[in-house]
């Protein structure tokens, strides 16, 4: 997909408010963009769905209709059936689930070593920042799928490992932009002002330095929960990932792609149901870019 | 000039060199003894010592990594375990059919890219543009496989104007590599879009207006061209990218590429290849990489400067 769509820098806006009022901030801005109370919303419908699937899916998902086998749309099951009979939209429902789990599970991954990685790197500087980032730049000279497919034939095919392969492909951009962002922070007088009356490095990255990459983070991170949600779909897709029965959305196209001639059904729906939520999930990043960062809009 | 070239071209080879040294870990950091894990639980001691003897598993990692450069020097990027056939050969083989697909793929994403950014900038903020934002996210959010899957749904089994992928022929190429270009026209709408918005409100366009210039004329003779220094750097961005992450598409078309290569390989725990693979899209991505940035200075001679000054 077209990554560097994400990985086009946001200049960090430096503030001395209190991180509090920061929030409160952020939280305004966010909640007066139509387009992104609409996402929030639809992702938010989307995770009660997945949480109460055991009550809102009809059957269970591993449940099996012999005499429904390949059964195309109707009353009984709403988006038909797969080849051995079991309820799509259960499926689908159920599927939500480990979808989002993973994905955003491979994202905490990304973001917890990404910023850790990017922070220290502008923080400290000096050979820490050669040697990192030098090692990024060696990451960030494969394709990200191309790594995650090098980290799943270390560890071995299983929805765990895509996880990790997923989550550890992203730090290499991630860090460096939150370094890119780090560093503007870092040359600001409230920093320097700090550091010149000894505030410790901890508090100067706990209080100044992370509230105000917020902003940023919240931008990168929700575009990167679709690159997560594409990617393990992908690698699930290909056999890599989740392994059948579990109903993930990508396992589950990739089944239907053998039933393209005589079961529209099976390869359509899964597929609707990763593009609508990571369509929402980058129109929201898109809306947070514009609101962090007026200039980037387009 | 020169020296913004040796520059590039050294911080690359650098980057190559840290691409080699990963790839020559990754049998490394299997967890347990790599060679069991290539040969099975059913291997038996001898089979086990002699692969790893082989492999050269034996010797400090220090010596290995002087051998495998050694080797790589002199062409030899090991043999694969399924086929016994050498790992650069099997690349080389699958190379120029990767490359036809990611140069094609590009065509159709340059035409589609710029032909729908040119189109939202001349109407900007009307729906015209609305619906080519839409387009662009859409792009982003639509799993490429999964748009393969539809185009074979439509055209190959619906209407039957292509074949179910099969083959190297032209007519199997048009539609994985309309896959690749629809999803990376995006990128290059996008920047087509906003740079036009950009200089069609300058005041030479302003003056090209007032003089009575055709709309025509204004959009490709004088705005087009301003806008293209950016987007051919995405361009070539986007070839190597699709050189080297093509590889669930040419997965779904069966397309004998470098991508069904590795995926094999991996499924197979054909370590050398895999290790051989990863090197060779790391070192494609690179060289791409450079010659993009080396273009770009030689079309805008700011790009060298800003690095001047930046040191």
């Amino acid at each position: 997909m077209a990554k560097s769509e994400i990985y086009k820098p946001i200049q960090a806006r430096v503030t001395s408010k209190s991180p509090m009022k920061l929030r409160a901030d952020f939280l305004k801005r966010i909640f007066k963009d139509k387009r992104a109370v609409v996402c929030i919303l639809f992702l938010f419908i989307v995770s009660i769905v997945g949480i109460f699937a055991p009550i809102i899916a009809p059957f269970d998902p591993e449940e099996l209709f012999y005499d429904s086998i390949l059964e195309a749309p109707n009353k009984e099951h709403l988006l038909g059936t797969d080849a051995i009979g079991r309820d799509l939209l259960s499926r689908l429902i159920y599927g939500v689930r480990v979808t989002l789990t993973v994905s955003l599970l491979a994202v905490a991954i990304t973001f917890f070593l990404g910023t850790f990685i990017g922070l220290v790197c502008a923080y400290v500087g000096g050979w820490v920042d050669n040697v990192l980032m030098r090692i990024m730049d060696i990451l960030l000279a494969l394709p990200s799928i191309i790594l995650a497919l090098a980290i799943v034939a270390i560890l071995g095919p299983s929805l765990t490992n895509a996880m990790i392969a997923v989550g550890v492909a992203s730090i290499p951009g991630f860090a460096r932009l939150i370094r890119g962002a780090a560093l503007t922070i870092k040359s600001s007088m409230f920093v320097e002002a700090s550091r010149s009356i000894g505030s410790s490095h901890s508090w100067i990255l706990r209080r100044q330095f992370l509230p105000n990459v917020t902003g940023i983070l919240l931008v990168y991170t929700t575009l990167f929960i679709g690159v997560a949600i594409l990617d393990t779909a992908a690698l699930s897709f290909i056999g890599l990932g989740a392994q059948p029965p579990t109903p993930e959305w990508g396992t589950m196209l990739s089944e239907g792609r053998n039933y393209m001639q005589n079961a529209w059904w099976l390869a359509t729906f899964p597929g609707i149901a990763i593009t609508m939520v990571v369509f929402a999930v980058n129109f929201l990043g898109d809306a947070l870019r514009d609101i962090f960062d007026p200039k980037s809009s387009g | 000039m020169k020296q913004f070239i040796l520059n590039r071209i050294l911080s690359g080879i650098l980057v190559i060199f840290g691409v080699s040294i990963f790839s020559f870990l990754l049998i490394h950091f299997i967890p347990g003894d790599p060679v069991r894990i290539m040969l099975g639980i059913n291997a038996t001691p001898e089979q086990v010592e002699r692969l790893t003897h082989h492999l050269g598993l034996d010797k400090p990692l220090l010596v290995q990594y002087g051998q495998y450069i050694a080797n790589l020097f002199q062409g030899d990027f090991g043999t694969s375990l399924k086929t016994g056939r050498p790992v650069l050969t099997e690349i080389l083989d699958r190379f120029p059919e990767t490359v036809k697909l990611a140069v094609f793929g590009l065509l159709i994403a340059v035409v589609i890219g710029i032909s729908l950014g040119i189109l939202a900038a001349r109407f900007k903020d009307t729906i015209i543009d609305k619906l080519c934002t839409v387009f662009a996210t859409l792009g982003v959010s639509i799993p490429s496989f999964w748009l393969a899957i539809l185009l074979v749904m439509v055209f190959s089994v619906k209407l039957a104007w292509f074949p179910i992928a099969n083959g190297t022929n032209f007519r199997d190429l048009i539609l994985p590599a309309c896959t690749l270009g629809v999803v990376a026209s995006t990128m290059i709408m996008r920047l087509t879009r906003n740079g036009m918005v950009e200089v069609l409100s300058n005041d030479y366009i302003r003056t090209a207006r007032a003089k009575g210039l055709e709309d025509r004329l204004i959009l490709f003779r004088h705005a087009l061209r301003n806008v293209l220094i950016p987007v051919v750097t995405v361009i070539g961005l986007q070839l190597a990218g699709l050189l080297g992450g093509a590889v669930i598409i040419e997965q779904v078309f069966n397309w004998p590429g470098l991508g069904t290569l590795a995926l094999g390989a991996i499924m197979s725990r054909d370590f050398p290849l895999i290790q051989g693979t990863v090197l060779f899209m790391g070192v494609v991505y690179v060289t791409i990489n450079i010659l993009v940035d080396i273009l770009y200075s030689v079309i805008d001679p700011r790009v060298e400067m800003g690095v001047k000054e930046a040191s």
